[in-house]
């Protein structure tokens, strides 16, 4: 059965080149337009893995992730960053919140989906 | 005479600082529109290129299952698909460029909007600077004007954390935790 993927990001160029190479290795996706939107989603469906942006409008990344790890269904989904923030202060807070990763864009696509395999197959 | 020159100088930077100000903010939010746009066209026809060449990739290799197709040409059939692939890859790490761009754009208008309302400030206060008064009253105003400038550009600068270093669009790091 086909994993499905949780992408959040206010860019729609963005969730779009995500959903695209995503989709191409065989994964469902799921595009949420912020934070808020995200965890609105992931309430109706529990997901295989979500990644996430940082700097969104109405609610962020790190709220998300504190958001989807106080849901029990959340506790041990994987959770990946994907941000153009890459200093270590940022990194350390969102690992702190529950993230799983942290990539930093723009995203290779073969990079991203060898990833995204390693962390749920 | 002094106060209402000091008032009439801050009131000329207040003005034409704004006025250019203002100019500057509406061709970055030209230019962020512009930009969404040919991301969207880029995105469609790079969207519209690539289901193409699948689908020509596709009768192609219908075709050579019907003949007998040396292994040299097999072989070069690969390359280029493999090729096709890389520069798909590379077509969509470039394609991200809006989102980076659009970031910077944002702050960079968010910044203007304040320096704007910093000038603002400058002919609020400067307006209530003693036209005919006495130099030390005067000055301890201009002290005044000062500290909230030096306050508000702190909130400013505060406000407007970089969140995007990226100076080129090679594709960046990945940490698993």
């Amino acid at each position: 059965m086909e994993k499905t993927i949780l992408a959040v990001d206010d860019s729609g160029s963005l969730r779009q080149m995500l959903s695209f190479s995503l989709k191409a290795a065989g994964y469902q996706v799921i595009e949420a337009v912020d934070g808020q939107d995200g965890l609105d989603k992931a309430r109706l469906q529990v997901v295989d893995l979500v990644l996430t942006d940082q700097n969104m409008p109405r609610m962020d990344g790190l709220t998300l992730i504190k958001a989807l790890r106080a849901m029990p269904s959340y506790q041990k989904v994987p959770i990946l960053m994907l941000t153009t923030e890459s200093g270590d202060d940022m990194k350390t807070k969102g690992r702190a919140a529950g993230a799983n990763g942290w990539l930093v864009k723009p995203f290779d696509p073969q990079k991203l989906t060898e990833v995204v395999k390693k962390v749920i197959g | 005479m002094l106060g209402s020159q000091v008032k009439r100088l801050l009131t000329g930077v207040s003005d034409h600082g704004r006025q250019h100000l203002l100019e500057v903010e509406t061709d970055l939010v030209q230019t962020a529109f512009l930009l969404g746009e040919a991301v969207e066209k880029l995105g469609a026809s790079f969207f519209a290129l690539h289901a193409a060449v699948r689908a020509q990739q596709g009768e192609v290799e219908l075709l050579l299952a019907d003949i007998d197709v040396d292994d040299p040409k097999m072989a070069s059939l690969r390359v280029l698909r493999d090729e096709i692939g890389q520069h798909t890859n590379e077509a969509v790490t470039g394609l991200q460029f809006q989102d980076l761009t659009s970031q910077l754009l944002a702050r960079t208008v968010q910044r203007i909007i304040g320096l704007r309302n910093v000038l603002s400030e400058l002919a609020t206060q400067g307006g209530e600077l003693p036209p005919e008064g006495e130099e030390d009253a005067i000055v301890t105003m201009l002290n005044e004007i000062n500290k909230k400038l030096d306050t508000q550009s702190i909130e400013l600068r505060d406000l407007l954390r970089k969140a995007v270093h990226q100076k080129d669009m090679d594709s960046g790091d990945i940490e698993l935790f």
